[in-house]
């Protein structure tokens, strides 16, 4: 049997503990729309604007008229026209671009008896986008084709197309071929995940782990009576940050054993690279957590601001999507996150077989952040407890 | 060096502007019991907190042990020892291994380490748990644990907050003597607490601190005998009202005087016997309890007071069967004191 008044009471203390806690009351508030935002925006969209660049050696009117419907096709985002093959392979294998269009130099040669191989150079450790780019691709030229054979039913007549277009068009379904490069071989869905999630779970659980630790013990006295003696704030919350990483680090060990267990994934760049990146993606995250536990008295405050940054971090920083795919603001937004450079690395060393050194400017940014986090928290540590 | 702790002007403002110690001026002899005491939110926690250098005071000045909190923390965190009300030793750890981690914490050497731990174990008697987790120990053995990690630097100022809150009266008691053994052995003991027989019972100074000013700073019977005196003059101007001016409503302020109360139960109680005990000069009230009980309030501390109405009611043929003195306690000290600052506030 419920009494009211005492139902009422235990509303009423919510309402008025919130109403005390501004902080806590702006994060309740603003967690629903930044979700809305990123769901709504940044995963609910298509797949638009992926980079790629397309490598011309050949000149002419259907090289015109195949650029030009690359171009007004959505899913690219041509940066350049190049004419130079190696450079174009290079841009993809940099990840600078997602996939290079090969066009052949006797593209627009209409003697040849050769078939015309156009070549799709493809980045598939990003999965999902070369899924796109493939199917996209394949869809143009089938397009052009079907648009060629209807123009040759007007021949000649027609203003637009010069006889020898339409000739080229007329032979392009049989002429041109469409060779699809995946530079690191068929990657599947699970294989583009993992990397990130081993990222997203070092983020989360160094995050919620510090939290506990420094604003949980905050709240039970224990960091008082630490603070009580005569030793630095560096000294404990160091000791703490130590605890912590070796706690990760068995706990990467196991995540990458069980992604190569249950999902069979493959670790191209090689297993001690791989813990290393997560070691140090882990120190990272634990100075973000002390950043953020710095100031707050009990581990509901700490959930509280973390969450605003933890859950955005998780969606924005290509986890499950390509962070080219979403809106300028959130690819802007992404490059702020360290976990980003996290899974960026990640990827880079499982996926594609980089190297330390590959993924080197990853590295510095997240000791970057780490360091940045790292002088925040110990600054603003308040002993007070 | 005289004083353990001394204060001046020391005051702490904090971000929202609420001024939680105001100029305090404190000094706690050496080697004593100091029993602090203050209403909740009265500036206590504040000012324990800038002692042990928890926090940065906003002005003044504050030396523990000789050292100034603000230049010379560690020294002064070197002699401090702490028992928060609010056990804080880690729960899933021994009380052996929360008195080493201390211990290390306060470079104990390693050598003298187990032993101190070990002595002092014995000494509150909680040596029979040393290996069992915090977080199995009640709540008597869980402050003995934490008296424990507290001595193990043997600081010569020990705060204690409300060490025997929620115990039982026999742990409470045991408390007491360690406290008392402590104290004796060298080393100075700030008391925190609300238990007002505690204090009187303990502290050889006690000080009342209200919205962040010492309000009362005295020896416990000193402060009892001052609450007399002001309550005599009070009783003085309040009987003068009655008596020059009839002013009935004085009479409520004497009811809430603390007088020294006496209690008498007499074999053959009648009329004229109580009237004539209240013709007595030294008598300000008098009550018949349901029991049969006569309670008097007296104005006098004076013992004679006692004797004069003993010997008012033999002259009038009373026999007594028992009687029973009762003087101002601690709690109406604590009382006055910290109503009359808030009256000030209020005005």
């Amino acid at each position: 049997m419920i009494e009211p008044k005492k139902f009422w009471w235990m509303i009423k203390k919510e309402l008025i503990s919130l109403k005390r806690h501004p902080a806590r009351l702006v994060s309740i508030l603003a967690f629903p729309i930044i979700m809305i935002l990123l769901f709504g925006y940044g995963m609910g969209g298509e797949m638009t604007d992926l980079p790629i660049v397309v490598v011309s050696q050949s000149e002419g009117n259907l090289t015109d008229l195949t650029l030009d419907t690359i171009k007004n096709t959505e899913t690219y985002h041509v940066v350049e026209v190049i004419d130079d093959l190696d450079e174009g392979k290079q841009r993809v294998e940099s990840g600078e671009v997602k996939a290079a269009i090969i066009l052949p130099s006797d593209y627009d040669d209409d003697d040849s008896n050769n078939q015309k191989g156009v070549t799709l150079y493809l980045d598939s450790s990003d999965q999902m986008a070369s899924q796109i780019l493939e199917s996209s691709t394949q869809g143009i030229f089938y397009r052009l084709s079907n648009m060629v054979a209807s123009q040759t039913s007007v021949s000649t007549q027609n203003a637009n197309i010069t006889p020898s277009i339409a000739h080229s068009l007329d032979n392009f379904k049989d002429d041109i071929s469409l060779h699809i490069n995946k530079i690191y071989g068929n990657i599947k869905y699970i294989d583009f995940l993992v990397p990130a999630i081993l990222g997203m779970t070092i983020m989360m659980s160094c995050m919620m782990g510090m939290g506990a630790t420094i604003a949980g013990e905050r709240e039970t006295g224990e960091l008082a009576r630490l603070f009580m003696t005569p030793t630095s704030v560096s000294t404990v919350i160091g000791g703490k940050i130590a605890a912590k990483l070796l706690i990760e680090l068995v706990r990467a060990l196991i995540l990458i054993f069980m992604a190569v267990l249950l999902f069979n994934v493959s670790i191209k760049g090689g297993f001690l690279q791989t813990f290393i990146v997560l070691v140090i993606g882990a120190l990272c995250f634990v100075g973000f957590g002390i950043m953020l536990s710095a100031r707050t008295s009990t581990q509901e405050d700490y959930a509280q601001i973390s969450l605003p940054f933890s859950m955005p971090m998780m969606f924005v920083s290509g986890v499950f999507y390509p962070i080219e795919t979403m809106p300028w603001i959130l690819q802007k937004l992404a490059y702020v996150f360290p976990l980003t450079y996290l899974n960026d690395a990640m990827r880079g060393i499982m996926l594609k077989g980089q190297t330390l050194g590959d993924v080197w400017l990853d590295l510095v940014v997240l000791l970057g952040f780490t360091v940045l986090f790292f002088i925040i928290g110990v600054k603003r540590f308040n002993r007070d407890v | 060096m005289k004083n353990a702790i001394e204060t001046k002007d020391l005051t702490k403002v904090y971000s929202n502007n609420f001024t939680a110690v105001n100029s305090l001026n404190l000094e706690i002899p050496n080697k004593t019991i100091f029993g602090m005491l203050g209403p909740n939110g009265a500036g206590k926690t504040t000012t324990i907190k800038m002692l042990t250098c928890l926090i940065q005071p906003t002005s003044g000045q504050a030396t523990v042990g000789g050292f100034d909190v603000q230049k010379n923390p560690d020294e002064v965190r070197n002699l401090l020892g702490m028992v928060p009300q609010q056990v804080s030793l880690y729960k899933d750890l021994t009380v052996m291994e929360n008195s080493q981690l201390c211990a290390d914490y306060y470079g104990v050497p390693q050598d003298e380490r187990d032993s101190r731990i070990e002595d002092l174990m014995e000494l509150v008697d909680i040596k029979y748990a040393k290996d069992k987790r915090v977080g199995q120990l009640s709540g008597g053995q869980k402050q003995k644990a934490s008296l424990v990690a507290s001595l193990v630097h043997r600081p010569d100022i020990l705060f204690l907050d409300e060490p025997t809150i929620g115990l039982d009266p026999t742990t409470k008691r045991i408390l007491w003597d360690l406290i008392r053994e402590l104290n004796d052995s060298g080393h100075t003991i700030i008391l925190c607490s609300h238990d007002m027989h505690e204090v009187d019972m303990l502290c050889d100074n006690v000080g009342i601190i209200n919205t962040g000013n010492l309000v009362a700073y005295d020896t416990p019977q000193g402060l009892k005998d001052s609450l007399l005196e002001s309550n005599k003059q009070e009783m003085a101007e309040a009987l003068s009202k009655i008596s020059d001016e009839n002013d009935v409503s004085a009479q409520e302020d004497i009811d809430n005087l603390s007088l020294r109360k006496m209690s008498i139960l007499l074999k053959n109680q009648d009329d004229e016997i109580i009237e004539s005990i209240k013709q007595s000069d030294d008598v300000k009230k008098i009550e018949i309890a349901h029991n049969g009980r006569l309670n008097l309030k007296i104005d006098s501390f004076d013992d004679m007071a006692v004797q004069n109405v003993l010997d008012t009611i033999s002259f009038s043929g009373g026999v007594i069967k028992s009687v029973s003195t009762e003087e101002p306690s601690l709690e109406d000290v604590f009382i006055k004191a910290t109503s009359e600052v808030n009256e000030d506030d209020r005005a």
